[in-house]
């Protein structure tokens, strides 16, 4: 096993009587993209800004690339992309792009090539010029990101990442992420949508209220969590469809919605038996599936319905943000 | 160290980009400049004054007054016999301005010393103090006279005197007179407030943009937040010397042209263009950067406490306050530079950098006290620093209310 590129050793952080992150570990292998998963005012943010070294921990340690000294330390082997986007409105963009490479260690003079041809990857070239007010939201977006990866970090750390994205910004994200990724970079990300964890994570870490849930491979998560899924979709006529799904004996849980259900069987369910009884029961099927469980399931699963109100503390969110 | 130069030099560069930046760089010197020649102009447009001499005496003495106004370059003055109805009809005239005003003088005057000076302006300290000094001339030959004492005798023990007033420092005679201390004082009081205050907001500003826009996690993240502090204060002072020195170029051309450009000569009025020597550029400029740490700090503080424009400019009126006190004490101070309050005010830390430099400049002062004043502002500066440092830490990242005191003791403290 090579040595981790974060590996973090139960930190713990609170908040004026709310404890934020609990004694969280975890280890980003090097070459990987690691999505750090959990709910709204989970302790991602805080995680990540801990790794960081923009909040100490108040116990536990973080250690980065195998080496001693802090997230601030390393800055240089670092890109960071907060959850809250912002550049200087008044500057102008080439500029912008030059001073955060500065601060990342990069020289002014080596730095500038290489904004110029990120901008022009990104189709940018005509704004260099301009003051970072006068573009657009997207263009921002996407300046925002040429600034995360100018100084070609090994690790990238990504709070929310795709979230404020338009379509288009979001995919390119996605291609720079998994083309670093192809060069043998780490990506650590965070986010709450499950379905983009799922299209390009390799590990993932849940956790809820502060606390890890799970961590490891998604092949291996979905392993141990998955259980026996059939995914169905229905054509139109549903049949006896809703009795069958609450037969206890076979289907331990179904998530249905419309011409779609989810159905995770128990240990003695037999997806063959279920299926003669829907059509037996004059349901039309267009798919009838055994799969693994959707990230998004699992997740469900893991933390509950309730961790919603974790995040509705008003007091939580104030210390935390 | 080169993270700081980055962060100094984004601050330099991004402020003097800014429009405002260079209208300041040319407005001030024109304001300053008015300062000094309206007063000059509006003095020697005064001119001539016509004054009329009445004469109740029975002596010669009102004539002699009037022949020895008339020879001031500033009178012209003519002798009227006293009579019931004079009074009335000269206040006339001087409702009409045919004349500027009018003496009554009679016998008791020698005696008393009481004169009479009536007349549309009475605030010409150059005019009062020239009558002043002429009449009380006259009455002290005439007792003397009175007296027995041989007319040519008197005339030779009055010596008509110059007080030839120069400001001496570190042993040395400078060339200045009281009326220029007096100016130098009055506006390095004013530049020092401008400049601490304008530049203090500065900083503020330029700390709360960072967090308003979010930009300030990734600068944390690349950055001890001290190292941001440290290039963001020195960033901005370095963009006020680099002011002061258009300024002091650009006033001193204009003051080179002021002949051609208003065609009077160099006036005699109370602001005269003061000349300041190395010493007191030095108080001038340590002191200033001192004051500019020291508010600047502060500033940051209250920046790093807010989290929008309107809750920053409440936040700082303590700050404010602070140096409007000061400012406004100099004016105490410039009546008696030596008293126990512009003492007491120029060891303060937080008035000093007003207080000193103005009492430098009006009078002399021992070296020592100026040595105590900057050894507590210095000290004041680290410690003032140190919390401020700390406010600011905890503050940027902090969003929502803005803490009252009780919290912010305790994020100092934990900090």
């Amino acid at each position: 096993m090579p040595e981790p590129i974060v590996a973090v050793d139960r930190i713990t952080k609170r908040f004026a009587g709310h404890t934020a992150v609990d004694a969280l570990s975890l280890s980003v292998p090097p070459g990987v993209i690691f999505g750090l998963l959990g709910p709204n005012g989970a302790g991602k943010s805080t995680t990540i800004r801990m790794i960081l070294n923009i909040y100490a921990p108040d116990s536990g340690t973080v250690r980065l690339f195998g080496e001693s000294g802090t997230g601030r330390d390393h800055t240089g082997r670092i890109g960071y992309l907060p959850e809250e986007r912002g550049l200087y409105p008044k500057m102008r963009v080439l500029d912008v792009l030059l001073f955060l490479a500065e601060l990342k260690g990069v020289d002014r003079r080596a730095a500038r090539p290489k904004a110029l041809d990120w901008l022009a990857r990104m189709g940018l070239s005509d704004w260099r010029m301009r003051k970072v007010n006068e573009l657009s939201k997207g263009m921002q977006q996407k300046v925002q990101f040429i600034s995360t990866i100018l100084h070609e970090p090994d690790l990238l750390v990504m709070d929310e990442a795709f979230s404020g994205l338009d379509p288009v910004n979001s995919q390119v994200l996605k291609d720079t992420v998994l083309e670093l990724r192809a060069r043998g970079k780490t990506i650590l990300f965070s986010t709450h949508i499950m379905e983009q964890a799922e299209k390009v994570c390799d590990h993932v870490c849940i956790i809820a209220r502060g606390k890890k849930l799970v961590d490891g491979t998604l092949a291996d998560i979905k392993r141990t969590h998955g259980g026996k899924h059939v995914l169905v979709n229905f054509d139109g006529t549903r049949g006896d469809a809703d009795r069958i799904f609450a037969d206890r004996r076979q289907v331990a849980k179904a998530d249905v919605s419309g011409q779609f259900a989810e159905l995770e069987l128990t240990a003695q369910g037999d997806a063959q038996e279920i299926l003669k009884a829907l059509v037996t029961s004059g349901a039309r099927l267009s798919r009838f599936e055994l799969a693994e469980p959707s990230l998004n399931k699992i997740f469900i699963d893991l933390v509950g319905p309730e961790a919603a109100t974790a995040s509705a503390r008003p007091d939580a969110e104030v210390s935390r943000a | 160290m080169r993270k700081v130069l980055a962060v100094v030099r984004r601050e330099f560069v991004e402020r003097v980009r800014q429009r405002w930046f260079w209208v300041m760089a040319a407005l001030a010197p024109v304001f300053f400049g008015a300062l000094v020649i309206v007063p000059t102009l509006l003095m020697s447009k005064g001119g001539v004054k016509r004054i009329v001499l009445v004469d109740g005496t029975t002596s010669t003495f009102g004539m002699e007054l009037t022949a020895r106004l008339d020879r001031e370059s500033l009178f012209i003055a003519v002798r009227v016999p006293v009579s019931s109805r004079t009074s009335d009809s000269l206040m006339a005239a001087v409702d009409r301005k045919e004349i500027d005003g009018f003496l009554i003088v009679n016998d008791v005057a020698v005696d008393s010393g009481k004169v009479m000076y009536r007349a549309s302006n009475v605030s010409s300290f150059v005019t009062i103090g020239t009558l002043e000094h002429v009449i009380s001339e006259m009455v002290n030959a005439r007792r003397l006279e009175r007296e027995g004492v041989n007319p040519a005798l008197v005339q030779k023990a009055r010596i008509p005197l110059q007080l030839d007033s120069k400001k001496v420092s570190g042993g040395k005679e400078t060339g200045q007179s009281a009326g220029q201390s007096f100016a130098l004082a009055y506006f390095m009081g004013i530049i020092l407030y401008m400049a601490i205050l304008l530049y203090g907001i500065n900083v503020m500003s330029s700390v709360l943009e960072e967090k308003t826009t979010k930009i300030v996690e990734v600068l944390v993240s690349s950055v001890r937040p001290f190292q941001l502090l440290l290039g963001k204060v020195l960033g901005v002072g370095a963009v006020s010397i680099f002011q002061f020195l258009l300024w002091g170029v650009s006033t001193r051309l204009l003051l080179s042209q002021r002949a051609k450009l208003f065609g009077g000569g160099d006036g005699g009025g109370p602001f005269q263009m003061p000349h300041v020597n190395g010493s007191t550029a030095a108080i001038f400029i340590a002191y200033f950067l001192g004051g500019f740490l020291l508010y600047s700090a502060m500033f940051a503080a209250v920046g790093a406490m807010s989290s929008n424009e309107q809750e920053a400019r409440q936040a700082q009126q303590p700050v404010v306050m602070l140096l409007v006190a000061s400012f406004i004490s100099m004016f105490a101070m410039l009546n008696d530079p030596g008293s126990t309050l512009s003492v007491t005010l120029s060891m303060i830390p937080f008035s000093a950098p007003i207080a000193m430099p103005v009492r430098w400049a009006a009078g002399n002062l021992p070296l020592s006290e100026v040595a105590l004043s900057l050894g507590i502002l210095t000290v004041s500066i680290l410690g003032v620093t140190w919390i401020a440092a700390r406010i600011y830490r905890v503050g940027i990242l902090m969003t929502g209310k803005r803490p009252n005191i009780k919290e912010l003791v305790r994020r100092v403290r934990a900090a």
